[in-house]
């Protein structure tokens, strides 16, 4: 009976979620089209926008079982299409400043995509044999897809840490939130994968976890858009003596 | 593979993190000095042959693994003073009306980012010149364009006429 009643709370705190995760993408909808977010993230508006309208489509259909399932994966699979463009834009906004690095980070990338795809071959590969039904097979390409996506956010901030590249605030906000989502709903899909059964708390508590990471996702992107671009910092020269100082220091340990 | 793919994901929100917190310090960075000459003593081959001749095989090694770990802490601080020069030129020449300006910060992010380059290779050289010390494998080309980036921040300083100690102090 206790199972039963965590079940169903589990289920309400899904529903309540799902709400405010609408709430927090019509705000962020209006912030994008308020700032013309366009202009310069043209793709990352277009996914922000799309999210919403799907959303909010699947949301007016949940009732309908065929229906909804459809619908979820029909816009999920659009929602993962846009994902790859928006990490493609950002690359583009991060390396389109610096020529000399342009070149090297773009074959870089163009060869992380290839190591990816066949990792996600892989995932295709080995787990297919527990896809025995039509949502098993979707999820287990979702997984293998997510497992491109994590891999090339994941190279974009090893990249620009390697390189030692700014990110502006935008294009910092929208990587990261995208990151934090993406890396969530690849364990969870990978979880989901490994389950026979469709129902249950597990299945509940994965559920919360994706809107939970969505919803965070979505405070990200929004505080980082919101939030003013930080100044550069003034270059802070420090004082003769602590020069010397050191300078002092390290000459002793190197003429030892 | 399930094991891999959610390691994965773990992997990618621990840098996720890191690069946030990155991020914040890198707000408050500043440049830090670097003793060129100190550096280019810890690099000359000369010195190295005198100790790999003078003791022994076990001792001379120690002693390069040493050296070794210094240098790594100048390379790692001329990476990161090259990695602040590159968002000063970056916020020199998106708000500079002066082309002359522009010019000499795009200059000075080029060079920067080719010396940001060079460091990832000089560790990466130092790293492996660390696990087999009889490798001699020396990133000797990073002094000169440290150098010639000095020159090129005090061009920019110049021009500005407000960045003028910096080129001393880095």
């Amino acid at each position: 009976m206790a199972w039963k009643l965590t079940d169903v709370d589990l289920k309400q705190l899904v529903g309540i979620l799902w709400v405010a995760g609408m709430v927090l993408q019509g705000v962020l909808s209006l912030v994008l089209l308020g700032k013309k977010a366009w202009r310069h993230f043209p793709v990352f508006t277009s996914y922000a926008l799309f999210s919403f309208i799907a959303n909010l489509s699947v949301y007016l259909l949940h009732d309908s079982r065929k229906l909804y399932f459809y619908g979820f994966w029909i816009s999920e699979a659009i929602t993962i299409v846009l994902g790859f463009g928006v990490v493609y834009e950002i690359f583009f906004h991060l390396f389109s400043s610096h020529k000399a690095l342009l070149r090297l980070a773009g074959l870089i990338f163009r060869w992380t995509i290839v190591a990816l795809f066949c990792v996600a071959l892989s995932v295709v590969l080995v787990q297919s044999p527990v896809a025995s039904m039509l949502r098993n097979g979707v999820l287990i390409f979702d997984e293998a897809t997510r497992v491109v996506e994590v891999g090339l956010l994941m190279f974009l901030f090893a990249a620009s840490a390697a390189f030692g590249l700014h990110w502006k605030q935008a294009e910092f906000g929208i990587a990261l939130g995208l990151g934090m989502f993406v890396a969530v709903e690849l364990a969870g899909m990978t979880l989901r994968s490994q389950m026979h059964s469709h129902d249950g708390s597990p299945w509940q508590v994965l559920d919360v976890v994706r809107s939970l990471a969505f919803n965070t996702s979505l405070l990200v992107w929004l505080g980082y858009l919101l939030a003013p671009e930080r100044a550069t910092s003034n270059v802070v020269v420090p004082k003769r003596a602590q020069l010397e100082q050191w300078n002092q220091a390290v000459t002793e340990l190197i003429s030892r | 593979m399930t094991m891999i793919v959610i390691a994965l994901a773990l992997c990618a929100v621990v840098l996720f993190y890191m690069a946030v917190r990155s991020r914040r310090k890198q707000a408050g960075q500043s440049l830090r000095p670097v003793n060129l000459k100190a550096f280019r003593a810890l690099m000359d081959r000369d010195d190295e042959l005198f100790l790999s001749r003078k003791l022994p095989r076990s001792k001379s090694f120690r002693l390069k693994r040493h050296r070794i770990r210094v240098t790594l802490r100048y390379v790692a601080r001329i990476a990161a003073n090259s990695s602040a020069v590159l968002r000063m030129g970056e916020a020199e020449r998106l708000s500079s009306s002066t082309p002359e300006v522009a010019d000499a910060a795009t200059q000075m992010i080029e060079l920067a980012t080719e010396i940001r380059l060079k460091c990832l290779l000089a560790m990466g050289t130092l790293v492996a010149e660390y696990a087999l010390p009889s490798l001699q494998l020396t990133p000797g080309v990073l002094a000169p364009k440290y150098q010639s980036l000095r020159d090129s921040v005090s061009r920019l300083g110049a021009l500005t006429q407000n960045r003028a100690p910096l080129a001393i102090t880095i």
